[in-house]
């Protein structure tokens, strides 16, 4: 049978076997019915899950490279290293006198919202979470996070980094999640412009860079340079995450409307790292005991 | 050496997924060929093994998971189009490598529509270029991609 002369090694001289038919019906009936059970429902999310699972080995040699790069990179002799912890040192210093007001000021938030009887929390539990993979599709703008179910991450949770908002979880497996970015085209947030407080929603245009802001009213007060921060309106995002900056409007469509290009504030796919943010909204695992009324009381006149 | 034909295909399978999934820049990413889906082709042209449908349903499922789409779309897609390469195996195996590349563009853009058209009727948007994209590179890269999956055939042939 070796002997035989075709060049791809077969000894059959009936190319088309019985059944690939049938087999590729059979197959591509099982794909459509798992696409209709996964979109109406959570009931193959556990197969999704061990796929996924699966598939870290892979996601974990495959940023070796990028790793081995960024490594490289960091490669300093130790003068620089001294250099660079000098330098530090004085940021530190510099944002902890910063941080001592910020104190005081989070003191009499506190003293206000207590005036006003808002019960609104101050501070959020947040958790550091180590980017594993970004973008592997130019038209899917995802990253994949190290922290998962174990450690409460759940879905719908924003996720933020040190700018601004990166975007929010929608898969939670055990030890990893996948969040989608603010700049991918499914993507909308509340946002509120922080000069006039008008609430309007950015959605991501897919290219990466830019988010839109549509739909605004032909004669809104809005202009380059407003800063855009998170509106805790949706439920979803925690309130004065910076989210981006206007940086054109234009009309659009008919007269009547105004749309308005933003950058985003946060460096999408550019960290490592991203901070995970328990909402108020959302009930925190445990609620740290909040030492605010007592702290503040000896400051009080009365 | 990859001479017993079970591990080959899981092999080949693996070397695709890292081509797959190294990070590259976004501006590059674009242009990145289908890797899996050209492994799958060239596999099922010179193979008779009959597990290459299959594997192809399985590598999609796995794509699914790491894209985070629809579970079952490039299951679907990827089974669909080795269905077609089997259907091409005669008239492929007698054409020169970049006649080949020409003759498979329309199965690489099938494929490209299913996954469109199932994106389609599951509401995620996408940029279009950003799709169709991959399916012309890929038929790029199969003129050098193809010698090199018959030559690791016809050797263990000969064996």
């Amino acid at each position: 049978m070796k002997s035989f002369p075709f060049p791809v090694g077969s000894p059959s001289l009936f190319p088309r076997g019985p059944g690939v038919g049938l087999k590729t019906l059979v197959l591509c009936m099982t794909a459509l019915v798992l696409m209709v059970v996964d979109r109406r429902g959570d009931s193959v999310d556990g197969l999704r899950e061990a796929l996924t699972v699966t598939l870290k080995p892979l996601f974990w040699v495959t940023s070796l490279p990028g790793r081995t790069a960024v490594a490289v990179t960091n490669y300093q002799t130790r003068d620089s290293l001294l250099e660079e912890n000098a330098q530090l040192k004085q940021e530190q210093f510099l944002l902890n006198s910063r941080l001592q007001k910020l104190d005081s000021l989070q003191a009499e938030n506190t003293r206000i919202r207590e005036l006003l009887s808002s019960s609104t929390q101050l501070e959020e539990r947040v958790l550091i979470a180590e980017v594993l993979s970004a973008a592997q599709d130019p038209y899917r703008h995802q990253i994949l996070l190290d922290k998962g179910a174990r450690d409460g991450v759940y879905r719908g949770q924003a996720v933020v980094d040190a700018s601004g908002v990166l975007g929010q979880v929608i898969q939670v497996n055990a030890y990893s999640s996948m969040a989608l970015l603010i700049t991918d085209p499914n993507h909308g947030i509340p946002v509120e412009i922080n000069r006039t407080g008008l609430q309007t929603i950015a959605l991501g245009r897919g290219d990466g860079q830019r988010l839109s802001l549509p739909y605004l009213p032909s004669n809104a007060d809005i202009k380059a340079g407003d800063l855009l921060v998170s509106s805790p309106l949706g439920g979803r995002f925690p309130a004065g995450y910076p989210v981006g900056e206007i940086i054109e409007t234009r009309p659009s469509h008919g007269d009547n409307f105004m749309e308005a290009l933003a950058k985003p504030a946060a460096h999408i796919n550019q960290g490592r790292q991203a901070l995970l943010v328990w909402s108020e909204s959302y009930p925190v695992p445990e609620p740290p005991p909040a030492p605010a009324p007592e702290a503040i009381e000896p400051e009080n006149p009365e | 050496m990859i001479t017993t034909g079970a591990l080959r295909l899981p092999l080949i399978l693996l070397v695709a997924f890292f081509l797959q999934f190294t990070p590259l820049p976004d501006w590059l990413a674009t242009a990145r060929p289908l890797w899996i889906a050209a492994a799958l082709v060239a596999w099922a042209l010179s193979s008779r093994d009959p597990r290459g449908l299959f594997s192809a349903w399985i590598a999609g499922l796995l794509l699914d998971a790491a894209y985070g789409s629809v579970l079952g779309q490039h299951a679907l897609a990827l089974t669909l189009l080795v269905f077609l390469a089997i259907q091409m195996r005669g008239m492929i195996s007698v054409l020169p490598g970049w006649q080949s590349a020409l003759a498979l563009l329309p199965a690489w853009l099938t494929y490209t529509f299913v996954l469109f058209w199932i994106d389609g009727s599951t509401q995620h948007q996408a940029d279009p270029w950003q799709r169709w994209m991959p399916a012309y590179l890929t038929s790029l890269v199969w003129p050098l991609l193809w010698p090199l999956m018959r030559g690791l055939m016809r050797r263990d042939f000969r064996e």
